[in-house]
């Protein structure tokens, strides 16, 4: 069996891994989505920046995983390329899209997550758990072993979803 | 020569100067040596910068200050929360250990050390440069280091895969204490950079 790997996601990007490897991220008003096939074990995280590719700029000549629209499908390509895995055989957890800084208007979060959720319904993937919103940041750790993600809101006792 | 080898060099002297200043002013404000640990610019590719920092899941204060005008950048200091005790008792002349918890006055102390800070950063692009900047009120987090991180990064890197960074580390030998301090270039600012460096090849 090869040692787990303790991978860690950084903002606009995504890993893919099999049990017992682990994947973890901090956010704010980003947005992680975590797929998992339970049959297989095999599960991958997208931390996404933003809902759409702004309408000016090719989606060729974007950084996938920076935005939701771009994201959603990378992240099921890659675990698709790397381990076989189709959408059909996954479900999704969401976290993050919190208001950090009270003084921005716009609430970028909370349209990380609708569109997030668009995304999902367009690929057929169940949402099975979300954690979302407040003005707290995220540390979430996502167990390939059993799918579940620890996740700690600052500030809150951490749970398992 | 390439264009990011002439930014990092443009960047390099200016953020000497920047980080320089800044410590001199640390020092005098708590009263206390700040030894510069750290001092860098760089280009980072933004999910392998924030990656680094979500690996160290620490809670931190953070000060952000978003500096104005010919050149604007955005500045990032931040301290763990036993630091920003310290640092609170320093800045109010207190014996150190008074400070017992993250109140608001602590939280506002570490603010005031944003703030005077990037004051001093302005400060150095307006006296050896004359670039006309100012620093805008000052907003305290008190969050997950990454979280605090990622939300200095977004404005950037919406745009843009590969950002700018200055960074540097001030140690307080005699209370232990590590603080950090980021500078970032917004849009439009690289050339300018460049140009107040080298006015006969730079900005183009």
């Amino acid at each position: 069996m090869d040692a787990a790997k303790d991978l860690v996601v950084g903002i606009a990007d995504i890993k893919v891994g099999k049990s017992p490897d682990s994947i973890r991220t901090s956010l704010g008003s980003c947005i992680a989505v975590c797929l998992y096939d339970s049959e297989r074990k095999i599960g991958g995280m997208l931390h996404l920046m933003l809902a759409h590719v702004p309408a000016d700029v090719s989606d060729e000549n974007v950084k996938k995983a920076k935005f939701a629209d771009t994201g959603i499908p990378e992240l099921i390509r890659q675990l698709n390329r790397t381990y076989g895995v189709k959408p059909s055989d996954v479900t999704a957890k969401i976290f993050g899209g919190a208001k950090v800084l009270k003084n921005v208007m716009h609430n970028i979060g909370y349209d990380n997550e609708v569109a997030v959720r668009e995304i999902l319904k367009q690929n057929g993937i169940r949402i099975m758990v979300a954690r979302t919103g407040g003005d707290k940041g995220y540390n979430i750790r996502f167990e390939l072993e059993n799918g579940k993600v620890k996740c700690q809101v600052f500030g809150e006792e951490p749970k398992e979803y | 020569m390439s264009d990011k080898v002439k930014l990092s060099r443009a960047v390099e002297l200016i953020s000497k100067l920047s980080i320089d200043k800044a410590s001199q002013v640390f020092s005098k404000l708590i009263k206390s040596g700040a030894r510069i640990e750290l001092e860098k610019a760089y280009v980072a590719d933004i999910s392998e910068a924030t990656a680094k920092i979500a690996a160290d899941n620490n809670e931190v204060v953070g000060v952000y200050v978003d500096i104005v005008g010919d050149i604007p950048l955005k500045f990032l200091f931040y301290v763990d929360v036993p630091g920003s005790l310290v640092l609170s008792d320093l800045i109010m002349r207190r014996a150190v250990g008074t400070t017992k918890q993250l109140d608001e006055l602590a939280k506002s102390a570490v603010q005031e050390i944003g703030n005077i800070l990037a004051s001093a950063v302005s400060n150095v692009f307006a006296a050896d440069f004359q670039v006309s900047i100012k620093p805008t009120p000052p907003i305290v987090v008190h969050d997950y280091l990454g979280t605090v991180f990622e939300e200095y990064l977004m404005e950037v890197a919406v745009d843009k895969d590969e950002i700018m960074i200055i960074e540097s580390t001030f140690f307080v030998v005699k209370d232990n204490i590590k603080s950090f301090m980021f500078i970032l270039p917004v849009h439009g600012s690289e050339k300018i950079l460049n140009y107040i460096v080298d006015p006969a090849g730079g900005g183009k």
